[in-house]
Formats: structure tokens, C-alpha cells, sequence
């Protein structure tokens, strides 16, 4: 039993693209490169009420959220969904609304103490 | 089974429902068990003991043989003849329900003969029923449709050539519970078995022959039972069908949630019906410890008083004396001022309708203010050792334990109207159990025939001084009961009834080490769960307390009104009803009633169990121990649970008994509970006659704040009263 323990745990996963930590960060600097350099057509297409120096800083934001993750593979997944996202936002598959909705401007937050909840109805 | 009541009548007994078995009760009474039988059903062997049915026999292993007229908990009819099955070696089919088996027999549940006796029998009973199911009630729950669809023929050769239509029969007004469309009747009698038996009410029969036979009542008359809602899921057809819920809903389209009823202190199991967020109809869930599958007509048709008078929005009473509607921020900011203010001079009463939650909650809030004024509406005495041993206010030998007792005596008590269902079974076992009922109070209708010692509280001195003649039966009854009314225990002289009561209960020997002889009947489902939390009974402290703010948790029945309480006293209301509670109240909580949370109740054996969620409360009312938590936040006494896991955890400090769902908590202490009750002084009062407030079947239908505001329990009351004054 132990062994076969220990084997499940050194047993090599099948990589999603990327085969070390190396690689996974040149993809990530690509998608960040790529999205970098499409934001200015984006503000300008989409017609957004936002400047190209507020996207810039949404953009590093975005990526710095997802800044701690040790799993090459999850990496690789969020590389492909935010290569997904910039292709949908450049054959403009997505509308204005949905761009906007990177910044959530009017989106109130959640109750989260009791008593708020409570008032809210929520509770 | 049916044997055992024909050598009965051939030996000159006369055939009452005393003597009829139930089949499955039978043999667990029995000390030397015969030897058991080997019979084969579809050719798998099964041993069984003698003289159990085919149909139990197959049941047995799991084959179920259809049926109309036969009910497990009933006495066997054998008239439908649905159940007929082939028996190896015998020329006809045999009725499963009715015959025992023999050594030896082969029975075959799927075979030729079978599956055409079953078509036969299924066309005779089409012939003569209506095709309504797109109107009929009890379409998509319909035995009768089901089976049609399983064991009935798959094309008709009723082509009535003569266009005389199929047999017609007039509708009875059996009152305005039941609606009956007697067309549809298939002549099972489970009805007829269901008022004689269990309910008592001997008023259901059947006129006529043949095809011309009807079950009605002989004249126009109301089917004058507490119980009577149980024939509405006995019939198999839907020839009696709820009248209340009739043309409102389809059982395809509700959504059924398990819960508890809250409207006696029986605690029966209920499942809520519900669509469009309404609840349509309450109906039985089995459960054989407390109220096997029957319920009571308050708990199964009060539900329509959910949706009236009930309390939506906070409110506060304004400075002409009226009360107007605020918002939550709004309430709970005066309320939780007016609570500061009044600084450790705040008070709660608790109703008859409180969850434990809320009582823990209150509890734990009022403590931090240090405040000990917790009261519940109904008292109980507290000389001796009061509430603080279970044993002393729990029905301590539980509901289903009532069955094998050989003698009760009833004290103060109305158990027919106090709790259907603990009558229902002391009934049960004055007909199969040669169960002897004595009664201390008011003469009442039990329906079943019982010793009146008069409504004396002398009797009981006597007898628990052993002068009295009925002492001595009490001394030699193997598994006697002793069950006292709460609401006697409310008298002047309470802490003396129940010492006496203990000390008789202390002195009457039972066969059984764990037969417990001394029972307590609450009348309201709070009161078990009220005590184990740790609550004062009854309201003196209040009257005493010179109170600032007062907070009423859904009492309603008028314990205290403005004039017990301090000119400057403010009253709060947290509850679901307009009733009395919120009249004399100066600002107003919407709770949620028993449907609209989940929460936990205890009933009078000491069981705790939990409603769930059926349908959201009303407008803004919300559950009622967040409105307690949200107060003390404001008042800045903040209690320390935020969701439901939290403050059970704190109900499980308190009373670990109080989260285990399902199973009654024994009480023990009997002794010391006894020779604390001996230090109490007050004396039994002899000159005040022992009485019960619910009386007569009238008195039933509205006793509390759902009940009240209930339109059909109000109808019900109506034709109580109104058959009363009929010469039948």
C-alpha cells in the first residue's frame, strides 16, 4: 500500500503545453506583451470611457492577480483562457458592456458582515 | 386474521371492533411462539409464522401484491378482490389479504390465472367508475389509476349500447373538510374501517346491495372527527378528496418538503406541499414513534391561516397611537435604543410557537444585559424541582409506549382534543390491548369508553393516599400510566397536583424496570424546548419585574396585557400573526411561522426534531433568531453566531439534546424529583373542580395565532356547532 503511495505521488502529470516553470513564464510574457499592445485599438474600438494608461493598469492588475500559482498547468489553462479572452476582444466577438466589465465601476460589493446582510435581506 | 374473529362470533361474542385484530400486531404480543411455515411465493421459499396473510407473506420478501381495500394499519375487508393471486393446486384465486397461509403452499403472484383475475376485476371496477381523472383530485396520485395502468387491460368492451351511462351516485356533505364524489367511489370501506377503528366515530356505513351499495353516513349529517382528514389519503380513488386543497394544485407540480407540525405539542411529521412559493396542502409523513401516518385536522388544514393576518414589515407605533410601517434599519434602531435604555430592566415572554433558536437566542441576549426575566407563556409549577429535572415535565414513556400499557389514568387532561394522536393510539390499545382508560375531570367525549372517577381534585388525594377504590387496580396493573394535563399544572395549587402526582407515580409498581409511569401532556409545541433551555415558566416575573421593554416571542394567548406591566413599559412583538401579542405592542418584528424556517422544536416526550424550509416568509418578516442576532449588534451586545451550523452549536452547549434529530432524550431523576416534590407546602386546593379549557370538538379548531386567523378551521367550528344543533 505505502508504496504504491508514494508512486501515485511521484508519478509525472501530463503536461498541458508548457514542460517547466521556464516555459510557462515566456507564455505568460507573451499574452502579456499581446494584450499590452492590443489596449490601445481596444480603447479606441470599443469606444470605452477609459484611457489606454487605466487599461494598462487593469492589465497588470489582472495578471498580478494570478501571480502566486505553483502549477505549471494552472498557469497554462489561464494562458489559454486569457489568449481566448484577447481573441474574442479582437475579432470584437465581445461588445462594450462586456469590456467595461473588466473594471466593474457600477457593480456594488457583496454584504458580508451579518448585520448588512441582514438589512440588505439578504440573511 | 379474519378467523380469529369468526370463531369469536361463533363462540356468542359480539362483534366489535374490540375484537377484530390487526393482522401485524397480532403476534408481538404473543410469549410462545409456534413454529414457522414454509411457503413458496413465485417459487423462492419464505418461512413466515402461522397465520400470517399471503399478501404479508409476499410482502415479505419484497413482492408487493396490489390491493384497494386493504390498510396495514386497519382491519382486513376483502371485498375489493384485487389481491387475488393463484395458489398451486386450487382451483380459484385466493384473496392475499385475507387468507393465511398453509404449509406448504406454492402462491404465484405473476402467473396466467392471476394477471386475469386482476384485468376482471379491474374492468368491473371501471365499468361502474367515472373517467374524470383530467378533473379528479387525486389524478397522478390515484391507486386506482396506477393499478388500471399496471394490472388492467389495455382496451375497453364497455360500450354501453343501451346509453344508460355508467351508475351515478349522490354526492354526501360529510362538513367542510371533506369533499366527497361518491361516483368515484370503488366500495373499499377503508373509510368506513378508518371511523370505527381508529377515529371512534361510528357514523360511516354502507346502504344497499350490489350495485347498488353507497358509503355515506345514513342521514346528512358532519363526519364530527378530530381525525377525520385521515380518510382523504386512506381512499384509494378520489372519492374523498380535500376540500380546502381541491382544483388548486397537481401532485406533478408541487414541491414537497419534510417538517414538522408545530400546532400541538405532539410534534407529528408533516410534508408541506408547496408551489408558487404558497403552501397548498399539509399531509401526513410516516414516522411510528409519534404519529405512524395519521394527523390531526388542525395540523393537516390550518395552513391556510399562513397566509392571513399575517405580519410583513417591521412597525412602530407612532405618537397617535398607531402603528405604522418602517423599514428593518428603522425598527431596529428604536428597538435596540428603547432595549439600552431600559439596561438589565428587559423582559421575554416566550409563545407557544417559539423555536428553540429564537429561545437561545433571546436567552443569550437578555443574559448579557443581565437580565434573567425569560418566561414562557404557559406555566408549570416551580416548588420542588420545577423544571430542572426533565422527568418532571416530559411525557416520559413516549407516544408509542401508550400501546402497551394495561391501565392509564388520565388526569386533567383532554387527550382527544389536546393531541389527536396520543389519543388515537390510547385508543389503539383500549381496543387490541384490553387497554382500562380511567379519567380525573370533566366528563369528555374520548371515544372509547372510560372510567369517570369525577372532577374532583379530592379523588386524586384519595387515591394517592390509597383510600380510594381505584387505588388498588392502579397497584396491580402490570404497565400502568399516569397522564397529567399541563394545563391543570397551571392551577394555584399546580406544585401540589404535581407532587401528588409524583408521589403516586413513585408508589404505583410497573412490571418493567424501564416502564415509567408518570407522563406530562403539553398542549403547545415550545414549551418541552423552553425548559431544557432553561426559561421560567409562567409570567410573575414579569408582573413583578418593573420592567422598561418587554419582548414577546409570539405570545398570543394573553398571559399579560398593559395593565400588569409599568406605564412606561415597551412592548415588542416578534412574531408572524396580527394577533393579541401584536395588538398591545408598541413596535412590531415579522418572524417567520413554522413553514418558512428551519428550526427545531421539542415535543412533549422530549424529541427533537426539525422544520425545513417549505416556502420564503412573507415580505420583509425573516427567520426569528437572525432578527435577535441583528438586534444585539445594534445594541452592541453582539451574540456570537452568524448562520444556522453557529447557533446550533450554541443550542448544543446549552442542550445536547436539542441537535440530535430525531430520537427522544430519557429523562431520569424520578426519585429525587420525588422527595424534592415532598418539601413543597402548598396545599391541593379540594374546592376547585379539576377542569380542561378544550372541551368539545368546537373548542379544537382555534387555539392559537395560525389557527385563529385560519378561515377553514373557522368553517369548521361553524359546522361543528351547527351539527350540534341537528337532531342527528
Amino acid at each position: 500500500m505505502a508504496s504504491q503511495a508514494v508512486k501515485r505521488t511521484i508519478k509525472e502529470v501530463k503536461p498541458i503545453l508548457s514542460v517547466d516553470r521556464e516555459e510557462a513564464r515566456k507564455r505568460v510574457l507573451n499574452l502579456y506583451k499581446a494584450w499590452y499592445r492590443q489596449l490601445p485599438y481596444i480603447v479606441k474600438a470599443y469606444d470605452i470611457p477609459k484611457n489606454v494608461e487605466q487599461c494598462r493598469e487593469r492589465l497588470r492588475e489582472e495578471f498580478t492577480k494570478h501571480d502566486h500559482f505553483p502549477d505549471i498547468r494552472v498557469i497554462d489553462m489561464l494562458v489559454i483562457k486569457g489568449q481566448m479572452e484577447l481573441k474574442e476582444i479582437v475579432n470584437v466577438w465581445k461588445q462594450k458592456g462586456h469590456v467595461m466589465t473588466y473594471f466593474k465601476d457600477s457593480l456594488e460589493p457583496k454584504p458580508k458582515d451579518f448585520l448588512s446582510k441582514f438589512l440588505s435581506g439578504k440573511e | 386474521m379474519l378467523r380469529i374473529t369468526f370463531t369469536k362470533v361463533l363462540n356468542g361474542a359480539k362483534l366489535s371492533p374490540k375484537h377484530i385484530y390487526v393482522a401485524t400486531r397480532a403476534q408481538s404480543g404473543e410469549v410462545k411462539k409456534p413454529e414457522k411455515v414454509e411457503v413458496f411465493i413465485d417459487d423462492k421459499p419464505v418461512y413466515v409464522e402461522p397465520g400470517t396473510t399471503v399478501l404479508q407473506a409476499a410482502a415479505m420478501i419484497g413482492v408487493e401484491i396490489p390491493r384497494f381495500c386493504y390498510h396495514e394499519r386497519l382491519a382486513v375487508a376483502g371485498n375489493c378482490r384485487m389481491c387475488l393471486v393463484e395458489v398451486e393446486k386450487s382451483p380459484k384465486p385466493v384473496a392475499a389479504c385475507a387468507m393465511p397461509v398453509m404449509k406448504g403452499w406454492r402462491i404465484k403472484t405473476d402467473s396466467e390465472m392471476t394477471r386475469k383475475a386482476r384485468e376482471g376485476i379491474m374492468e368491473f371496477l371501471l365499468v361502474n367508475h367515472p373517467l374524470d381523472c383530467p378533473i379528479c383530485d387525486q389524478g397522478g396520485e390515484c391507486d386506482l389509476q396506477d393499478q388500471s395502468m399496471a394490472f388492467g387491460s389495455d382496451r375497453s368492451r364497455f360500450t354501453d349500447i343501451e346509453f344508460s351511462g355508467k351508475r351515478a351516485v349522490e354526492d354526501k356533505d360529510i362538513g367542510p373538510l371533506i369533499k366527497t364524489i361518491m361516483t368515484r367511489c370503488i366500495h373499499c370501506t377503508r373509510c368506513i374501517r378508518f371511523a370505527s377503528e381508529v377515529a371512534g366515530v361510528d357514523d360511516l356505513g354502507t346502504t344497499g346491495r350490489g350495485n347498488d351499495m353507497q358509503v355515506g353516513t345514513y342521514v346528512e349529517k358532519l363526519f364530527m372527527s378530530e381525525l377525520s382528514g385521515n380518510i382523504i389519503d386512506l381512499c384509494p380513488v378520489g372519492a374523498l378528496t380535500s376540500k380546502p386543497y381541491s382544483f388548486t394544485a397537481r401532485p406533478w407540480e408541487i414541491r414537497k418538503v419534510d417538517s414538522i407540525d408545530v400546532l400541538d405539542a405532539v410534534g407529528s411529521n408533516i410534508i408541506v406541499s408547496t408551489r408558487t412559493g404558497e403552501v397548498m396542502r399539509i399531509v401526513p409523513r410516516v414516522n411510528e414513534e409519534i404519529n405512524e401516518e395519521w394527523l390531526a385536522d388542525k395540523s393537516r388544514f390550518a395552513y391556510d391561516g399562513l397566509k392571513r393576518q399575517r405580519l410583513v414589515t417591521p412597525m412602530i407605533r407612532d405618537c397617535n397611537g398607531e402603528l405604522k410601517p418602517v423599514d428593518w434599519e428603522a425598527a431596529l434602531l428604536t428597538v435596540a435604543k428603547v432595549i439600552k435604555n431600559a439596561g438589565s430592566q428587559v423582559g421575554a415572554i416566550a409563545g407557544g410557537l417559539a423555536d428553540a433558536e429564537v429561545l437561545v437566542a433571546v436567552k443569550d441576549l437578555l443574559n448579557k444585559l443581565g437580565s434573567e426575566a425569560l418566561c414562557t407563556e404557559h406555566t408549570f409549577p416551580l416548588d420542588g424541582s420545577g423544571t430542572d429535572l426533565r422527568s418532571s415535565y416530559l411525557l416520559n414513556n413516549k407516544i408509542a409506549g401508550v400501546e402497551e400499557a394495561d391501565l392509564v389514568l388520565l388526569i386533567g387532561t383532554n387527550p382527544r382534543l389536546e393531541a389527536p394522536l396520543l389519543n388515537s393510539r390510547l385508543r389503539k390499545g383500549w381496543i387490541h390491548n384490553e387497554l382500562q382508560v380511567a379519567l380525573i375531570g370533566p366528563k369528555v367525549d374520548l371515544r372509547y369508553d372510560y372510567e369517570h372517577l369525577g372532577d374532583d381534585a379530592k379523588v386524586l388525594k384519595e387515591i394517592v393516599s390509597g383510600r380510594h377504590q381505584f387505588s388498588s387496580k392502579l397497584k396491580s396493573a402490570k404497565k400502568p400510566l399516569i397522564i397529567v394535563g399541563s394545563e391543570l399544572l397551571e392551577r394555584a395549587d399546580g406544585a401540589a397536583v404535581l407532587s401528588a402526582v409524583q408521589t403516586l407515580a413513585a408508589n404505583t409498581p410497573s412490571q418493567d424496570k424501564d416502564w415509567k409511569v408518570l407522563n406530562i401532556l403539553h398542549k403547545v409545541a415550545s414549551q418541552v424546548a423552553a425548559f431544557d433551555i432553561g426559561y421560567t415558566p409562567g409570567v410573575d416575573k414579569i408582573r413583578e419585574g418593573n420592567l422598561k421593554a418587554l419582548l414577546l416571542i409570539g405570545a398570543d394567548e394573553g398571559a399579560i396585557d398593559k395593565s400588569d406591566l409599568p406605564q412606561d413599559c415597551f412592548v415588542i412583538y416578534q412574531g408572524h400573526h396580527g394577533d393579541q401579542g401584536a395588538s398591545i405592542a408598541d413596535a412590531i418584528l415579522p418572524g417567520a411561522a413554522y413553514t418558512e424556517k428551519q428550526a427545531t422544536y421539542v415535543n412533549t416526550e422530549g424529541r427533537a426534531q426539525e422544520t425545513l424550509v417549505a416556502v420564503t416568509a412573507p415580505g420583509r418578516a425573516r427567520e426569528d433568531w437572525k432578527i435577535i442576532r441583528a438586534l444585539s449588534e445594534i445594541i452592541g451586545a453582539k451574540l456570537p453566531y452568524d448562520n444556522l451550523n453557529e447557533i446550533r452549536c450554541r443550542l448544543e452547549e446549552v442542550a445536547p439534546h436539542l441537535t440530535r434529530y430525531g430520537s427522544a432524550e430519557e429523562a431520569n431523576y424520578f426519585k429525587q424529583a420525588e422527595q424534592l416534590a415532598k418539601k413543597i407546602k402548598i396545599q391541593l386546593d379540594e374546592c376547585t373542580p379539576i377542569d380542561v379549557k378544550i372541551k368539545e370538538l368546537q373548542d379544537y379548531f382555534m387555539t392559537d395565532a395560525i389557527t385563529r386567523a385560519s378561515p377553514t378551521m373557522a368553517k369548521c367550528v361553524q359546522a361543528v356547532l351547527k351539527q350540534k344543533q341537528s337532531k342527528y
